[in-house]
């Protein structure tokens, strides 16, 4: 046995893989501050630990922000690395980049102590809630500072996914991106049962999904003996091999990735966790996630089954025309803030998809902007939503909401122009990466399907517009909520929101000029 | 079972031997037995059980596809190290908890069952079709090569898959902060004065809100146990006597008859003491 095992002489010199450390770096640094970060968590007393994590995940995003914008002004292709595990073309430093800005703003949310005392996280999450314990711990103001480190790595894992070159390292990279979030999202300090139960429901609905897309990389690499895209590519041009395991294992692969960018029939799990969620980790998902499981989406349709594209075209339209009548339908029935703008990246899901079906330059760039405007929008939206508060955490119920211009103008304001934003109206940011979009598709001879989008988009406007009217047209509820003012890391993370939200609306060429550089490399 | 391995290495690509199908049918048949007990199990140990009978199947299995190496680990992690550390949990969790047979959504399972069976069938027959179409490829010409098996899946796992196998490491340290965080209780801090000098705790004394020792248990006033809080002379309970064991715990987890009882003696009525403690 031991002959067959290591036969004598048989073992070559290793040829190790060339590593382009530099140009990895901004992913480098994410994942080794996450590791920092743990060990801050490891030999820090608990009152010097948020202090020093919020400086070091500072540090982190200046210096991979750093690193990103040196890649960014040479090398105008991009090229491959680790043996050809990692793609860091221009795709992929453009989804770093807004991953990074998004996961940022998402960062300040979290690290934030005033809107509520100590944080939206529990300080103690071992604690059963309910128990006598638990109400003693509600008065207490630390939080479990572990978040910093997971959110880090939950960021990697995002950065990784849309770069990764291989089916393996994609699903790692999957994995490497929900774990932490399905652990952030059972952390609430308040309502911590319908939190913790959104984190099971997250869990075992993406362990779930995740079994789907291992599934189909089993049989894509049954098909294409191999798991880099290049080589599924290189696979579908050939006539000789098994069509049923190339759609079987496409259609699961698929159904993987579509869960996690909460489209269409694979939505479930977003109302229940978006819901439960502590709000900025809410943020946190709605905008990062939905980046990075679109990146993987485009570079997964463009890169490995653009060949193939005829056979599953029509089925990617059903989906998306699913996914934007549940949005924009279900939407019109929710009484809950944040169950509505679930049901609202729902239906953004599909026209996002759209744009991912199109497969050409421009379905790719305007793909890429609208993921850029759409993350922005939602994470302030989502900081708005955090703000407006009574004695029991966030009043979410839109039925709180009414006549909140009367006793806040400024964020009714704000939360008016967001949602004009989410409902794609000229001058926010929404409306250009909506009308990029449609023509993309337009241009790729899907008229029908845009003519659904339009009608989406006018049905899931209502909504948006029905709160805009009962903020301000509405008597305030005579308990109603307060406003709470927001410290500066969460002030910073809505106006930065705002802000991008309102310059991509009124000049978005130079981001249109980034997302369009070049395509992928692999 | 090395003769095993040698005259698999020595068939090569083509046909599938007979040898090779019995194996396949009888450890198939095994693992898929394994996998249904697995969920029909009323027990969840018996469930963990069945399980490892898939897992040890399905070990030989790829031994005899001549992957020796991921039989073994298959075999070792998943069965010795994994299963073994999923039943120590569940021994610890406590393995009494059983479904809830009460449908929450009405004819959910009924739905489930048939799209269940619908999907399987589907992936069934779709790949039975590919079965024929595919060409069978062993592994005896790339274990022939290199250093053979185990020493070619090392060669991948440092090369070619290199970023994929350092990024597990993230998910490792996820998953223990994970359980760090859900699991792992902090002790209460014990209060200043318990570890402190005489001085110090001198200086706390009559610094504090109290100079004097906190009042002891109302033991004797009305009942022989120390549960029993002190009443202060208006009838009221003295917060200070109740001791911080019995405060903390949660109310349901006490005796019953340790919690305040309708008591004749008492020098106050239930309802008002059970608004004041």
């Amino acid at each position: 046995m031991i002959s067959f095992l290591a036969q004598p002489g048989g073992l070559d010199a290793l040829q190790a893989p060339e590593i382009d450390y530099w140009a990895m770096a901004p992913l480098l640094i994410v994942l080794g501050a996450a590791c920092v970060g743990v060990l801050v968590e490891a030999f820090l007393a608990k009152p010097q630990r948020w202090p020093v994590q919020v400086i070091l995940t500072v540090l982190t995003f200046a210096f991979a922000g750093l690193t990103l914008g040196l890649r960014l002004t040479k090398d105008p292709k991009g090229l491959t690395t680790v043996a050809g595990a990692l793609s860091i073309d221009r795709p992929a430093l453009f989804l770093w980049g807004t991953l990074l800005a998004l996961g940022f703003g998402a960062m300040l949310m979290i690290a934030d102590r005033s809107v509520e005392p100590g944080g939206s996280f529990v300080a103690s999450a071992a604690i059963r809630p309910g128990t006598i314990q638990d109400r003693a711990q509600a008065g207490q103001h630390g939080m479990q500072t572990e978040v910093f480190p997971l959110a880090l790595f939950a960021l990697a894992g995002m950065m990784t996914f849309v770069a990764a070159n291989d089916l393996l390292t994609m699903f790692i990279a999957l994995e490497v991106m929900s774990l932490p979030l399905y652990l952030m999202c059972g952390l609430a300090r308040r309502r911590r049962l319908i939190s913790q139960e959104a984190a099971l429901k997250y869990f075992l609905l993406g362990a779930f999904a995740s079994a789907f897309f291992l599934y189909g990389l089993a049989l894509l690499y049954g098909y294409a003996q191999s798991v880099k895209l290049a080589d599924i590519a290189e696979a579908t041009g050939g006539t000789d091999r098994s069509d049923t395991l190339l759609y079987a294992g496409f259609g699961l692969l698929l159904v993987g990735l579509l869960f996690k960018a909460s489209v269409g029939p694979f939505h479930t799990w977003t109302p229940d966790v978006y819901q439960g969620a502590p709000t900025p980790v809410t943020a946190f998902m709605g905008a990062c996630t939905k980046v990075a499981a679109f990146g993987a989406i485009l570079r997964v349709l463009q890169v490995a089954f653009k060949a193939s594209s005829w056979e599953w075209e029509y089925v990617l339209w059903a989906v998306a025309i699913v996914s934007m009548a549940i949005g924009a339908i279900l939407g019109i029935t929710q009484t809950d803030v944040k169950r509505m703008i679930a049901y609202s990246s729902i239906a953004h899901a599909g026209f996002l998809l759209l744009g991912s079906i199109a497969l050409n330059h421009d379905g790719l760039s305007s793909t890429l902007f609208y993921l850029l405007t759409y993350g922005f929008t939602t994470l302030a939206a989502f900081g708005v939503v955090s703000l407006v508060r009574n004695a029991d955490g966030e009043a979410t119920h839109l039925s709180q909401w009414a006549g909140l211009a009367k006793r806040s103008p400024l964020v009714a304001a704000v939360f008016s122009f967001l949602l004009l934003a989410l409902a794609g109206i000229p001058l926010t940011s929404g409306f250009i990466g909506k009308f990029v979009v449609f023509r993309a598709a337009l241009a790729e001879g899907m008229g029908p399907l845009v003519v659904v989008a339009l009608i989406a988009s006018a049905v899931a406007a209502f909504f948006y517009l029905r709160v805009i009217v009962l903020m301000y047209f509405s008597e305030p509820a005579a308990d109603g909520p307060a406003v709470s003012v927001p410290g500066a890391f969460t002030t910073a993370a809505i106006t930065l929101g705002v802000v991008v939200t309102l310059l991509l609306g009124v000049l978005p060429g130079f981001a249109l000029d980034w997302a369009g550089a070049a395509g992928f490399v692999f | 079972m090395s003769s095993v391995f040698v005259t698999q290495a020595v068939v090569d690509a083509g046909p599938v031997s007979m040898g090779e199908q019995v194996a396949f049918y009888v450890l198939g048949t095994g693992s898929l037995i394994g996998a249904l007990g697995m969920l029909f199990a009323r027990n969840a140990v018996h469930s963990a059980l069945w399980l490892v009978l898939t897992m040890l199947n399905l070990g030989v299995l790829y031994m005899v596809g001549q992957a020796p190496f991921l039989g073994f680990v298959q075999i070792i992690v998943y069965t010795g190290a994994i299963m073994m550390l999923f039943l120590f949990v569940l021994m610890m969790v406590g393995r009494e908890s059983s479904d809830s047979v009460v449908e929450v959504l009405r004819g959910q399972r009924l739905a489930a069952g048939v799209i269940g069976l619908g999907f399987a069938g589907l992936l069934v027959a779709a790949l039975v079709r590919s079965l024929t179409q595919v060409k069978p490829i062993g592994l005896a010409q790339p274990n022939a090569q290199g250093g053979g098996n185990v020493a070619n899946v090392g060669k991948l796992i440092f090369t070619d898959y290199l970023f994929a196998f350092e990024l597990t490491s993230a998910l490792l340290i996820t998953a223990a902060i994970g359980a760090m965080v859900l699991a792992f209780n902090e002790k209460r801090r014990r209060p200043a004065y318990a570890k402190s000098l005489q001085q110090e705790l001198v200086e706390a004394r009559f610094q504090g809100n109290r100079p004097s020792p906190l009042p002891g248990p109302g033991v004797f006033a009305t009942a022989n146990s120390v549960a029993t809080p002190a009443l202060l002379p208006d009838g009221s309970v003295a917060p200070e006597s109740l001791s911080e064991v019995i405060e903390s715990t949660a109310r349901e987890r006490l005796d019953p008859d340790l919690l305040p009882e309708p008591d004749a003696h008492a020098l106050t009525a239930p309802e008002q003491r059970e608004g004041e403690s």
